[in-house]
């Protein structure tokens, strides 16, 4: 059960260098994640490719929500400083999560009948994975905001 | 409409008040939404069946992410207004899409290989779907806040961005100021040494003290203390024999209204920079 689980996380696991460079090229591109079309690719690949090691980490451990708080909120931290909007943030996340399905049905990674099944409980549970992320960042951006605020109030 | 969708949006169509109300008593004590615990269950439903009413909508729309576009502002807008935090709205919507998943599992809607087939590319829709939605709500819970801070502070960003005074510029600031202060001097020449008197006429200096301070802050006063040094020398001069006590009440005034105003923009520059912060 656990293997068709993990057989999207094992297969971007195995291609992380891959699926980052596809995943790089289009935030680069991408309409909606403009404040990234200057940043330097290799940077944000390095970027991508510590976000799937982190998704993975997180994917497999007991508590993923705690994990991911310990993990994701470092990495808002990190494109709130960078100067990145949220919603663009959150839209290359969104990208990260399409590249890795992208990628495993151009493998054809679930073409069989019986696959299908093991399709959804993967797709879902990654999808969980990334709902928690996205929750995380969100909040953090928001808690930084609100910092921001008060030191420029304290400072003055 | 693609036909592997059908089945789902069909589901979601006729459900959808069913599938809202479940959201809602998730969403209305899940400690992830605090904020949604106190709201209204009426207008919390509400969104849920505007939500799940959307997938028809984008379905036949040509264009879905601009068919989402009219949820998302309205969700956005709605809660914003409610005081809920973007994390909360956001999570409130995976939890719609949860739902909505949870419902149709629990109703059998995928059972078969085939029907396992169409799960994948049905969920596949739906994620679309959400993040059409997830980021045109985050793009505008941003806007919403700029928009409050530019609306609440739009007085603040005249005074102090210098569109009323002649732009950033502080030569031109100078060269106004020159020229005030020169005409004061004029007019206190004219009154004290020509016309002898000390009458009204220095209520006028009030218009550079109070620039010099909207302008400067407190560096501003330095323009009140040559005024106050002005009318008390030109008083000294030649107002000789003429009662000294109404010069230092105004000389007194101009300063204690020059440093109070200095003080009170110093203040809003400071609220200036949390408003730049937040626009930039």
């Amino acid at each position: 059960m656990r293997a068709f689980v993990t057989k999207l996380v094992d297969l971007t696991q195995k291609n992380t260098e891959e699926i980052t460079r596809q995943w790089a090229k289009d935030v680069k591109t991408n309409q909606r994640t403009y404040t990234y079309h200057d940043a330097p690719e290799d940077k944000i690949i390095l970027q991508a490719k510590d976000f799937y090691l982190n998704f993975q980490e997180m994917f497999f451990h007991e508590a993923p929500y705690e994990q991911a708080e310990e993990i994701f909120e470092k990495y808002a931290d990190d494109r709130y400083k960078e100067g990145i909007p949220l919603h663009e943030a959150m839209y290359a996340l969104i990208l990260m999560r399409r590249h890795m399905w992208l990628y495993a049905e151009f493998q054809s990674l679930f073409n069989a009948e019986v696959e299908h099944r093991q399709a959804v409980e993967s797709l879902s549970r990654t999808i969980l994975m990334f709902d928690y992320i996205m929750y995380i960042i969100a909040r953090k951006y928001w808690k930084l905001m609100k910092l921001e605020l008060l030191e420029k109030q304290a400072n003055n | 409409m693609q036909a592997y969708a059908a089945k789902l949006i069909n589901l979601i169509e006729s459900k959808a008040e069913n599938i809202a109300k479940q959201w809602a008593a998730d969403v209305m004590k899940h400690n992830r939404t605090p904020s949604y615990h106190a709201l209204p269950k009426d207008m919390v439903i509400e969104q849920g069946v505007n939500f799940y009413r959307l997938f028809r909508q984008m379905s036949l729309a040509e264009v879905p992410y601009e068919e989402a576009k009219t949820f998302s502002w309205k969700y956005a807008e709605g809660f914003y207004r409610e005081k809920i935090p973007l994390h909360e709205a956001m999570y409130a919507l995976i939890l719609m899409r949860r739902h909505l998943w949870l419902y149709a599992e629990f109703q059998g809607t995928f059972v078969t290989a085939l029907e396992k087939q169409q799960a994948v590319e049905s969920l596949n829709r739906t994620i679309l779907m959400f993040d059409y939605v997830s980021y045109q709500v985050t793009e505008k819970y941003q806007e919403l806040v700029i928009g409050d801070i530019d609306k609440k502070f739009g007085v603040v960003k005249t005074l102090l961005m210098g569109k009323l005074f002649g732009g950033t510029k502080n030569i031109y600031k100078i060269l106004l100021m020159i020229i005030l202060l020169v005409g004061s001097c004029i007019l206190t020449y004219y009154y004290h040494a020509i016309a002898g008197t000390g009458i009204i006429f220095t209520h006028l200096f009030y218009i550079p003290i109070i620039f010099a301070s909207i302008w400067w802050g407190k560096k501003g006063i330095l323009v009140s203390v040559f005024l106050a040094a002005l009318i008390l020398i030109s008083h000294a001069l030649f107002l000789k024999g003429m009662p000294f006590l109404d010069d230092i009440i105004r000389a007194f005034m101009f300063v204690l209204i020059g440093g109070v105003v200095g003080w009170l923009m110093d203040g809003i520059k400071k609220v200036e920079d949390l408003y730049k912060t937040f626009t930039a």
